[in-house]
């Protein structure tokens, strides 16, 4: 029966994947093997008497390379300190709004907001409206509050945590919604059954709600890990990487490299390296996300 | 057990319950409501200190920004030509593979789905030279299409797996019995699946058009003087000469508008995009 | 009034504004409506003078790139003038000025021809001539068929500045606007401290000390601490060839001499010490609006920023301003930055474009395109960096402008006649790598990452690495 309904689906199904298949293959196949050839040549535009086949020089050189293993360093506190942070207090928030009763709309909106701003916009109102050590609002609390003044983009600490910052608070919002609807989807039963068991808050929280919620955090922490891991256009305009090189993630060095110093050969071989890095991330993620629930 | 201790505790429970809640809503809402202070401020008393909080608002810097030298409306005719015409044909490629992906039986699927993930993680720094090139080479630099394309590029490849998500809810029965009506499989899709998913449609189409149009790396260097969206004209405030606080603000949340108004009216599929998969417990099976 | 209006260089006419009722100022907008595409009629008959078919490359179509700025906004207002004195289309292109330079360098290392010209960062040339993107321009100016040789005078430009946009004593770029880097002091807290402008550099670090009072909200000065080739890196050099420093011993380029120990170790005491919080991540605008808000002392930066401390709508210390040059390093030099923004020509033009576009180049490179965008420009924004000589002694463009403060136009003026220096910055085809390493270095010592020795020590080997390839 079913067989006989579908007869000739292979043909159909390449008929409906090929125009976008097609569309794929030229505008990111081409870039993508261009980004691969260049990664194995010396094109620097500054010194264009050394251009040509560099075999695996690019990547040597990167092995050595001081600044790439600092701004891998960099990308790592980045990507784990913002998605901890947003699953976090995304888990919180929406822990909490679960138990008010009126007014959850409000949070969704203000939730929504900076989701769709920009991230050049963010990164810009951030570094001054928000940072500036002169007329920033944040710096001024925080001397008001009596923390003394924060050199806040200014030197290296405080500035890869504003990074942090501002990338937690635009992107906190995503976990938090998707968190409120996944507790919101829980069936109120299995509470009434642990409650009878006389679980505690937290006993509860850890054995019933967490699992039952493991599918939509691990979505959140797959999601939040890959944009963390290519961020740049919010940290581009808040601190272009510094100060000194405080700031410049993987991403951002690679940008440098290749548009700053003129360096397109190895700018691409970071380049591939970023992309390198993210298919293992995300490879061990959704490794993790089938392992756990099957 | 007294009730009235009771309810004191859960009263006093509730209290500091929204206390902690309305802290974070304000800080969460901050950034946006001081961008909005800024903006109507004159240029002298953004750079006060101690800030002032009290301060005659103008309405000059959207003036500005909207009719002044620098209007940033004709960037957002063009965002919205480039953002719209990425939207259309990303649905209109998206859809129908999204729906094979998810329901026809085809050698080399896994692969096919794997690939197109892969090409969503390619780090866009790495793809504007060549981008640059390849647009060069055809003439399309400062295009609309070469924009469209270049935007196609990762826009696609995001739809076609918010999509599959949309299509594997469909229960497979309401085909078959189209397919018992001998209606074909176009039209199968057609009348039959492509309803059910409008829901789908509706989010893929915000998220779309949303990263489109709050793209900044592209757009600042394959476009050019024919072409430019607004998150590249705002920065004609950002000169060399100075920067103009108060009136990047104001262009800088006329340039977010549509976004913010796309925001608000569409909050439900917006939750409903980013939850998808999430919530049904790990989408693909 | 738009923005570049109320801003330009206190040539509002204030009083006029002050009487404005709220309501004229509204009823203003239609002019704001049409302020950008205002063209202004030019006097083309002086054109006539220059003795050249400006006629001959008609029908060609040309786009320059530009930074959204004042001076090239006037620029575009009077561009009519030249589509109808030549019959050549020109186009500028606004370009954030974050990434013009990686523009025009896709755009000519392509060889696309996008833009016939650009607003050049002069340190890229001698990258654009290794690479022979750029035409030589000495064939064109001695051109009589193209070029009104005794009109257009190039000789009558900066000094400075064409030294700058040449390699090897061969003109590559014809500067358009500029500027000179000087002392700027604030009048009243140096009289009331019995302070004069500095003289060298050893006095100024003590004048900032002497005014430093952070509790006032009033620091002792500042210099550009943002990391980037034309951030901390375009004042430091003055520092480092004031103490004497050589960018090359032989061929090989040096960073971290005695000198350029001692020239950064100045530079980071004297930031550390006496300039506020956050200094690291400021560019001019930045110091210019600290300054303007009365919270700096001094500063040391580019004369054009008297735009904004002078302009009454931003800054509250009109009237209370002074300028001198440079002071002088312990090896007597007082070293100004030859910044200028200058026109080349895209090798990768066709003939006819690569004319209109010379045709272009000398037409607002003359003398009558830089005072129609300056003192006669009718807007209330009128040039400052204008490019010749004749134009800097020329009372119709003082005039005004000296009203800025005390001694601007005469230590500007003597700042381009004495103070220039052609090796202020090394001047490499590598620079775009190099001046990133020193910026980088030099943000490092700034805030602590490393000691000023280490910093540049490290910047050495880099460059060493980035010169051998």
């Amino acid at each position: 029966m079913r067989s006989a309904a579908f007869r000739g689906e292979g043909n159909f199904a390449a008929l409906l994947v090929a125009p976008s298949l097609i569309v794929l293959v030229v505008t990111t196949t081409f870039p993508l093997i261009y980004l691969f050839w260049s990664s194995f040549q010396n094109i620097n535009l500054a010194m264009p008497f050394l251009d040509g086949f560099a075999g695996l020089d690019n990547y040597r050189r990167m092995m050595a390379d001081g600044n790439f293993w600092h701004s891998i360093g960099l990308t790592a506190i980045y990507t784990i300190s913002t998605v901890v942070l947003q699953v976090v207090i995304g888990l919180g928030l929406a822990l909490l709004v679960m138990r008010i009763p009126a007014g959850q709309w409000l949070f969704r909106i203000v939730a929504i907001l900076p989701i769709v701003l920009a991230p050049v916009v963010v990164g810009l109102f951030f570094r001054t409206l928000m940072f500036a050590p002169e007329f920033g609002i944040l710096d001024f609390v925080v001397r008001w509050a009596g923390f003394g003044p924060v050199n806040w983009l200014g030197s290296p600490t405080p500035a890869l945590v504003s990074v942090i910052i501002i990338h937690t608070w635009q992107w906190t919002p995503f976990a938090f919604l998707v968190l409120l609807a996944s507790l919101a989807a829980l069936p109120p039963d299995v509470y009434e059954a642990a409650r009878i068991d006389r679980a505690n808050a937290l006993q509860r929280f850890w054995h019933i709600t967490l699992p039952l919620i493991r599918p939509a955090l691990v979505i959140v922490i797959i999601m939040r890990a890959m944009i963390a891991l290519s961020a740049f256009a919010a940290i581009f305009a808040a601190t272009g990487g510094g100060p000194g090189t405080a700031t410049e993630i993987l991403n951002l060095y690679a940008y440098r490299t290749s548009f700053v110093t003129l360096d397109f050969g190895y700018g691409s071989a970071l380049a591939v390296a970023l992309l390198v890095i993210t298919l293992i991330v995300s490879g061990m993620l959704f490794y993790m996300r089938t392992a756990r629930t099957t | 057990m007294a009730r009235n201790p009771h309810q004191a505790a859960r009263l006093r429970r509730g209290i500091v319950l929204y206390a902690v809640v309305g802290l974070l809503l304000f800080v969460w809402a901050f950034p946006i409501f001081w961008a909005v202070v800024v903006s109507l401020k004159s240029e002298t008393e953004v750079l006060a200190y101690p800030p002032n909080i009290i301060f005659e608002p103008t309405v000059r810097n959207y003036r500005d920004a909207l009719v002044g030298g620098f209007s940033i409306l004709p960037s957002f005719a063009t965002s919205f030509i480039i953002s719209g015409l990425t939207t259309v044909l990303t649905i209109m490629l998206a859809v129908p593979c999204a729906y094979a992906f998810a329901r026809l039986r085809l050698r080399g699927k896994k692969a096919l789905g794997f690939y197109t993930l892969v090409t969503q993680m390619v780090p866009p720094v790495g793809l504007v030279i060549p981008y640059f090139l390849i647009l060069n080479r055809v003439g399309w630099l400062d295009t609309y299409q070469g924009m469209v394309v270049v935007y196609l590029t990762f826009s696609l490849p995001f739809a076609i797996w918010l999509m599959v998500s949309y299509m594997e809810d469909i229960p497979c029965e309401m085909e078959e019995a189209a397919f018992l009506d001998k209606a074909n499989r176009f039209q199968a899709l057609w009348h039959v699946v492509l309803p059910q998913v409008r829901g789908g449609i509706a989010v893929t189409v915000i998220f779309v058009f949303l990263n489109a149009w709050n793209e900044f790396l592209f757009a600042v260097q394959l476009g050019g003087n024919d072409v430019r969206p607004v998150t590249v004209a705002m920065y004609n405030f950002v000169s060399v000469e100075q920067t103009l606080w108060a009136k990047l603000s104001a262009a800088a949340l006329i340039a977010m508008l549509p976004m913010i108004i796309i925001g608000f009216a569409a909050q439900r599929q917006i939750v409903k995009g980013l939850t998808v998969g999430a919530v049904k417990g790990g989408g693909r099976r | 009034m738009t923005d570049r209006k109320t801003n330009g260089m206190l040539l509002q006419r204030r009083t006029l504004l002050k009487g404005a009722a709220s309501g004229a100022v509204l009823l203003a907008a239609p002019a704001i409506l049409t302020r950008r595409a205002a063209a202004q009629g030019m006097d083309t008959s002086s054109f006539e003078n220059a003795g050249i078919d400006w006629r001959q490359a008609e029908g060609a179509s040309i786009t320059i790139g530009v930074i959204p700025a004042g001076y090239f906004q006037n620029l575009e207002a009077v561009l009519p003038a030249f589509s109808e004195l030549t019959g050549v289309n020109a186009r500028l292109e606004m370009t954030p000025p974050g990434q013009i330079r990686q523009k025009a360098v896709l755009d000519l290392s392509s060889k696309t021809g996008t833009w016939a010209s650009h607003a050049a960062d002069p340190m890229y040339y001698d990258l654009y001539v290794a690479n022979g993107w750029v035409d030589a321009l000495d064939g064109y100016l001695g051109d009589a068929k193209l070029t009104g040789q005794e009109w257009f005078d190039y000789e009558d430009i900066l000094e400075g500045w064409r030294g700058a946009t040449s390699v090897d004593g061969k003109p590559y770029g014809i500067p358009y606007d500029g500027e000179a880097t000087i002392q700027v002091y604030r009048k009243d807290v140096y009289d009331e401290a019995g302070l004069k402008p500095a003289e060298t550099l050893k006095e100024y670090a003590a004048n900032a000390a002497k005014v430093h009072s952070p509790d006032s909200r009033l620091w002792g000065a500042a210099l550009r601490g943002f990391k980037g080739a034309g951030q901390n890196m375009y004042i430091y050099p003055s520092i480092f060839r004031a103490f004497g420093g050589e960018w090359f011993d032989g061929d090989r380029m040096v960073v971290n001499s005695e000198e350029a120990i001692a020239a950064l170790d100045w530079y980071v005491k004297l930031l550390n010490g006496y300039a506020p919080p956050g200094v690291e991540n400021w560019n001019w605008p930045d110091i210019a609006d600290a300054f303007g808000q009365g919270t700096l002392g001094s500063y040391i930066d580019a004369h054009s920023s008297a735009a904004v401390i002078a302009n009454p709508e931003k800054s509250k210390v009109v009237g209370k301003i002074g300028f001198a040059r440079w002071p002088k390093g312990p090896s007597g030099k007082r070293v100004t930055s030859i910044w200028n923004w200058s026109f080349p020509i895209n090798a990768a033009l066709s003939e006819k474009d690569k004319a209109a576009t010379w045709l272009f180049i000398q037409w607002a490179a003359s003398k009558e395109t830089q005072a129609a965008t300056s003192y006669a420009f009718d807007g209330a924004y009128k040039r400052s960096g204008v490019n010749r000589t004749s134009l800097w002694q020329d009372e119709k463009f003082t005039g005004e402008l000296s009203r800025v403060g005390d001694n601007f136009i005469e230590a500007t003026q003597q700042s381009f006649t004495e103070d220039t220096d052609v090796d202020w910055r090394p001047r490499l085809p590598q620079w775009p790598a190099v001046g990133e390493t020193m910026a980088t270095a030099i943000q490092a010592s700034l805030v602590g990452q490393a000691s000023v020795k280490a910093a540049l020590d490290e910047a050495q080997a880099r460059i060493d690495g980035i010169l051998k390839g």
